[in-house]
């Protein structure tokens, strides 16, 4: 029979309030601390620090009652995001323990740790160990080792002693447990089981299945089932981010271009490899020469596609390599992937589902080329009258989506005025432009078709502009030129074929 | 004995040296993937049209005649297409308006240099790139375009196989290398533009025009007008 696994939850009761206090050394130590988070109209608070629950005070609490009731009370407001994001990184510090750890927020880490006990001396060693060494750090936690890990979480939420359950005593290891602060149910599920009579693991446990499923429906007899080791969903562990960044130290400085560039082949060449192993493309890096006066000279280079491969991102960083200023010489070289994009094994982009596709890599690699020192845009089609509004700019190397219906049929102007350019109309015939001075130069015209009125689109919100006659005109020399006529002022906005 | 002798040792001498010659002028011609653009619906009139993998040069006497004419050319060249541009240039490329003579904005990059010296490397840089179909350079009035630097771009354009396109505004004419120079101008017209376009000048052949011409739908190409040329 293959051997259980065995998994180590730990549960940290404050940890809402004792990340915050990570982060704020100016709050008091000794002073009790609670969070808050609105709920309609009301703020509740949703976190407390073991000052705070020592006080009596109790999660769901109106803020104005806890601090009538404690007046030094400090509350802040909560921030579920970052302390969940906390949470992440905690399970990613737990794995000096074990490789496989799971967070699972709002406050609970679980480790995987079947055959890693013997290592730290045993599970009991194990758990003391990580207890011990999340308090250095000012972390409340209490644990349990068992073979399912609902149970365990189980197990840790509840009980302080660090039970260690052998494999297959879950069961009973579990039935005495509360039903509330063991298997998280919704309140109003608990209070119907409470009315039942029904205030343990182990009663509910002693019903039978079929009336529970049919009045409390399955998220119930699931809870129970994995916290008695019944069934054991899948647990997602996390993954610690690569790390995108190599660093040479050299035993003597160098300062030849020549031996920089071979030595950013190198560098290029480890980094390449990494990112290849984790499945990422560049799309920015970084590289830091430190000098040996102590300074630091930084360069970057940025990919329009994610990309990997060495030849290319070395030229580059051929010309800005050239700015480098060695002096004395450089000692040390730190290239790191600052930005970087998922990308598929045989080169190809990976993209989401639905994704235009990417032009090919040649074409991509000469946008990057080029991208370094001008500004490239792909003109992608908006579905709008207004001029300014028929287009934006769009990163050279996504394909542009394809333009809506009727897009560009309008008789458009085929250049736009950066700046409009004032003109004086100096006679009209039938409503319509017959003269212009523009340029300091008087033209009669030869036609003139108009007006075409565009009105604002008020949808966009803000300040509408006014609305704006366009007028088509032609100078005697067959020029034709885009006239706009709004808040009583003309202006050449752009040239017709 | 005559000189038409095809069995002459002179003879044979000459049409090796000829051979030879045609190989390095013609090498772009077949190294370009597909066949040449064609500038007229019919195209009698100036042989099979502008070749690709070399650079050309079109003079507007009004700055829209010579967007909507590179715009045809660049329509029917294929491809992505890079129009480079210099921040300085006071009027930005109106993609909606190139639609209509058939250059669609997916096919379009837009590029703009700081400076004219950058705008001139990225069009080299373009025009070696074989994945590209054309690229076309803006240049504004008084901006260094000189003979070597035509040559620069137009040898990179033999390299690549691209279309290239220099679009300068009339009478900014200096020496060149480019392969054919176009000169268009807008006539005065009452519904769809009508332009006159003039052949300056096309290496290994005669000066041609000019034709009144305007812009046909159906084949992407411009059509003569009844009675001229």
């Amino acid at each position: 029979m293959k051997p259980a696994r065995r998994y180590l939850a730990l549960h940290l009761p404050f940890w809402a309030a004792e990340h915050l206090r990570q982060s704020r050394p100016d709050l008091p130590a000794d002073q009790p601390l609670a969070l808050w988070a609105r709920q309609g109209a009301r703020r509740l608070l949703v976190a407390l620090d073991h000052h705070a629950a020592a006080a009596g005070l109790e999660p769901g609490q109106a803020l104005a009652d806890a601090e009538a009731l404690l007046p030094d009370l400090l509350v802040l407001p909560a921030m579920p995001e970052a302390s969940a994001a906390g949470l992440r990184d905690l399970a990613i510090w737990v794995q000096r323990f074990t490789p496989i750890s799971a967070a699972l927020p709002p406050d609970g880490l679980l480790l995987d740790i079947t055959g890693c006990d013997h290592l730290f001396g045993g599970e009991a060693a194990l758990l003391a160990q990580l207890i011990a060494s999340l308090a250095e750090v000012g972390l409340s936690a209490q644990g349990a080792i068992a073979s399912a890990a609902a149970s365990a979480m189980a197990l840790a939420r509840v009980r302080r002693d660090a039970p260690i359950i052998q494999p297959g005593a879950e069961e009973k290891a579990v039935a005495p447990l509360p039903l509330g602060p063991a298997l998280r149910l919704p309140g109003a599920m608990l209070e119907d089981l409470a009315r039942l009579g029904l205030r343990v693991i182990g009663d509910v446990l002693r019903q039978p299945r079929a009336p529970l499923a049919r009045r409390f429906g399955a998220p119930l007899l699931d809870a129970l089932d994995a916290a008695t080791g019944r069934r054991a969903p899948p647990i997602t562990p996390i993954a610690a981010p690569p790390d995108l960044s190599v660093t040479r130290a050299l035993p003597e400085p160098i300062l030849t271009a020549e031996v920089i560039a071979a030595l950013l082949d190198r560098l290029l060449a480890a980094l390449c490899a990494r990112l290849a192993r984790a499945g990422l493309g560049a799309r920015r890096l970084c590289l830091t020469a430190w000098r040996v006066d102590g300074t630091e000279q930084r360069l970057m280079i940025g990919t329009g596609a994610p990309n990997r491969d060495p030849a290319h991102l070395a030229r580059l960083f051929a010309e800005p390599l050239a700015s480098l200023a060695p002096e004395l010489g450089f000692e040390r070289f730190t290239l790191q992937a600052q930005a970087t994009d998922p990308m598929g094994a045989e080169g190809q982009g990976a993209l989401p589902m639905g994704a235009a596709p990417r032009p090919d890599g040649v074409l991509a690699q000469l946008l990057d080329r080029l991208g370094q020192r001008l500004r490239l845009a792909r003109p992608a089609p908006l579905p709008s009258h207004w001029p300014e509004r028929q287009w934006r700019a769009a990163p050279a190397h996504e394909a542009s989506p394809a333009a809506p219906p009727g897009w560009g049929a309008r008789a458009a102007p085929v250049l736009l005025r950066r700046r409009p350019e004032a003109v004086q109309v100096t006679a009209f015939a039938e409503g319509a432009p017959a003269a212009l001075r523009w340029r300091g130069r008087h033209y009669a015209l030869t036609r003139a078709e108009g007006p075409l009125r565009l009105e604002a689109e008020w949808w966009h919100g803000g300040a509408l502009p006014p609305a704006r006659d366009y007028h088509r005109v032609q100078l005697a020399s067959g020029e034709r030129l885009w006239l706009c006529h709004a808040d009583g002022r003309w202006v050449v906005q752009g040239d017709l074929p | 004995m005559t000189a038409t002798d095809p069995l002459s040792p002179r003879s044979a001498a000459l049409a090796r040296l000829r051979d030879t010659l045609a190989g390095l002028s013609a090498r772009t011609a077949e190294g370009a993937a597909s066949a040449p653009i064609p500038v007229f619906a019919d195209n009698s009139l100036i042989g099979a049209g502008l070749v690709r993998g070399a650079l050309h040069e079109v003079c507007a006497a009004s700055p829209g005649s010579g967007v909507a004419f590179a715009a045809i050319l660049l329509a029917n060249c294929g491809g992505q297409v890079l129009w480079i541009a210099t921040e300085q240039e006071s009027n930005l490329v109106w993609p909606p308006g190139l639609v209509p003579f058939g250059l669609a904005p997916e096919n379009l990059i837009l590029a703009r240099a700081a400076r004219w010296p950058e705008a001139l490397w990225a069009m080299e840089e373009a025009l070696r790139c074989p994945a590209l179909g054309a690229a076309v350079l803006m240049a504004g009035n008084g901006q260094g375009l000189d003979l070597t630097a035509t040559r620069r771009l137009h040898l990179a354009a033999e390299a690549g196989g691209a279309f290239g396109l220099l679009l300068r505004p009339d009478g900014a004419i200096g020496a060149s290398v480019a392969r054919t120079r176009w000169h268009i101008a807008p006539l005065s017209a009452d519904g769809a533009p009508r332009w006159r376009l003039t052949l300056l000048r096309q290496r290994g052949g005669a000066p041609a025009g000019p034709w009144d011409v305007s812009f046909e739908a159906a084949t992407g190409s411009l059509r003569l007008e009844v009675g001229s040329g």
